[in-house]
């Protein structure tokens, strides 16, 4: 909706965004032909997990935060096992992170399926959605359902349940699949890798505008493409930290236009997800999935967040190909977890959620009590990121009618496939009374 | 080939309150045994436009909020042969499943892919809370209407399957 301003500004407010995970909308706001003010508002009310955490025991957080988000449930879990673990100074072996490596392909697996073709392209085919697109383009969507539904298969067979995983705990597993249940995937599984892989021919094909940005990318690092778990943080400013030191650089802060939490790395708006990872870790995606990127056209570093779709479906093609190589080497007769006593500290726990860096911070007390605790999901990172876009897109675009500047800022907050509900896990509750 | 068969799915997720009641209602009708009937729980809407591919009907049971008492049943035929919802008030409130996919989107995909059964009968269950927990005791107390309107409804989908076959 936009309407004229008695100076002659302009003002266009989205109620309701679409295809995005939540409640949200946007406010852009023009002056003289020229952005004023641009904010992501985001009301979807607050969940106060952190809240709720407090003085549950040490064991609860893979079960508890995991119910923050049907989409990426595995985030919560890893980031919240791995900070117990560090707490609690426990060593998971070789196995359990593989298994939590394979869970995690799932997740996205599941994630990034529903996104590239159900939520994004619709975007770059001109089709209002994926039940338009689905009666021009039926095989492209049935695939989509085929990779997607892998995806359900693999998180099932690894946690438990296709949404939110009951396996998990701190520690490892309650229990370990099987090679007999695992091989079951694996014809669904190859054949993803194989589809995953020609996609990325289809959506390199797709349109996409001259649109760079010259974020600060922030990613995990390890010794392998960073999914699971990272051994570092790296930036695209040549830093190189801990994960422990998290909390040294990147800090929460309040705005009043949005129920999430913004934060700034080194005092500066920065950028989680795909392009981050992939720019700050193409040499560690395999061979396939380098040349089929390189293939599709981009380099080794993304600034295009239209081009996330591209990056979404490579990472998508290399979890599939993750997923087969661990299961191709699983033997039965693994321990499913190592025993994990509390004793007290504070500890952060960090994963790469199909969305981008999540981490988690507790503390704990000598009866394994938690006495705080601090959940930073992607979008919340990512707020100011997308309203840098957005501020570029209605700048750039200014000569398009209302319709069309609408939609492409919609475009803009899609590229980052936000999830409102795990933004608003969080928002600090006061109450004055007199 | 399942064509004769009637496909029963729980829909929602069990640590969401009442939105565990299409789960709830899909186990207590799975007691019966019945012939000719697939009974499964499912949390995401996506999984249908493949399960129930090739069954002759379907029944979907879910938690639905449209502001009537919590309990209340709700009953529509949305099969191949009736007519399309209103997808775009799913997706626009985010309320209709992961990502704004709710079992509308799930219907409507499936219309257009070719995959939904001719028969699809859509129980819902009026909802009070979505909050993570147990369900309300309002819909806890009227289980058992919500398994017999379910279950009258079952018959007469197998019915007309079997008259088909």
């Amino acid at each position: 909706m936009t309407h004229q301003l008695k100076d002659g500004g302009q003002v266009m407010h989205l109620g309701m965004l679409a295809r995005v995970e939540g409640e949200g909308g946007m406010h852009i706001e023009f002056e003289n032909g020229h952005v004023k003010e641009v904010k992501l508002n985001i009301f979807e009310p607050p969940r106060f997990y952190e809240g709720f955490l407090r003085g549950r025991k040490f064991t609860e957080p893979p079960d508890i935060t995991a119910r923050i988000c049907g989409i990426c449930p595995v985030a919560y879990q890893s980031a919240s096992t791995e900070a117990m673990e560090t707490i609690c100074g426990a060593r998971t072996t070789n196995a359990i992170q593989e298994m939590r490596r394979l869970l995690y392909c799932g997740e996205w697996i599941e994630s990034h399926a529903l996104h590239i073709f159900m939520l994004h392209a619709p975007d770059f085919l001109g089709y209002e959605s994926v039940l338009e697109m689905a009666k021009d383009l039926p095989e492209v969507v049935q695939m989509a359902l085929r990779l997607k539904k892998a995806g359900n298969d693999l998180m099932t067979a690894v946690g438990g349940r296709a949404i939110h995983p009951v396996n998990v705990k701190v520690g490892g597993f309650y229990r370990m699949p099987t090679v007999a249940e695992l091989q079951r995937l694996r014809p669904a599984l190859a054949q993803g890798r194989d589809d995953a892989l020609a996609a990325v021919d289809l959506v390199a094909g797709f349109d996409f505008p001259d649109f760079e940005q010259d974020y600060t990318y922030v990613a995990l690092r390890g010794d392998r493409y960073p999914l699971e778990r990272g051994s570092h943080v790296v930036t695209t400013t040549g830093l190189r930290f801990p994960i422990a030191e998290i909390p040294d650089h990147i800090r929460e802060f309040h705005v009043e236009h949005s129920n999430a939490l913004h934060a700034h790395f080194d005092g500066e708006p920065y950028f989680v997800g795909p392009l981050a990872r992939y720019t700050l870790n193409f040499d560690q995606l395999s061979p396939a999935t380098q040349e089929a990127a390189l293939r599709a056209g981009l380099t080794e570093e993304c600034r295009n967040p239209f081009k996330s779709i591209i990056v979404r479906t490579v990472e998508l093609a290399y979890a599939f190909e993750e997923a087969l190589r661990i299961i191709d080497g699983w033997h039965d007769g693994h321990a499913p977890s190592v025993p994990v006593a509390p004793r007290p500290g504070e500890g952060i726990g960090a994963s790469e959620a199909p969305r981008g860096l999540i981490w988690h911070r507790y503390v704990i007390d000598a009866d394994g009590i938690i006495t705080d605790a601090q959940i930073v999901p992607p979008t919340s990172q990512n707020q100011a990121s997308i309203e840098a876009d957005l501020r570029k897109a209605a700048e750039q675009w200014t000569d398009l009618d209302d319709h069309m500047l609408t939609h492409r800022c919609e475009e803009a907050i899609r590229n980052y496939d936000p999830c409102i509900s795990c933004a608003t896990h969080f928002l600090d509750l006061r109450v004055t009374r007199s | 080939m399942s064509g004769g068969r009637v496909l029963v799915v729980g829909l929602g997720s069990p640590d969401r309150g009442d939105d565990a009641v299409g789960a709830a209602v899909a186990e207590r009708l799975a007691v019966f045994g019945w012939d000719g009937v697939d009974v499964v729980a499912r949390e995401d809407p996506t999984q249908l436009v493949q399960l129930w591919e090739g069954h002759g009907a379907a029944l979907v049971i879910d938690a639905v909020m449209s502001g009537r008492p919590p309990g209340t049943l709700h009953i529509r035929e949305v099969g191949d042969s009736g007519e399309p919802l209103p997808t775009s008030a799913f997706a626009a409130a985010g309320r209709g499943g992961s990502h704004a996919f709710g079992l509308a989107g799930a219907v409507e995909l499936a219309r257009t892919l070719g995959t939904l059964p001719t028969h699809v009968t859509v129980v819902g269950v009026e909802a009070k809370t979505f909050d993570f927990g147990p369900m309300s005791p309002e819909i806890q107390e009227g289980l058992d209407a919500a398994v017999a309107t379910a279950a009258a409804e079952l018959i007469a989908l197998r019915e007309e399957v079997q008259s088909c076959a």
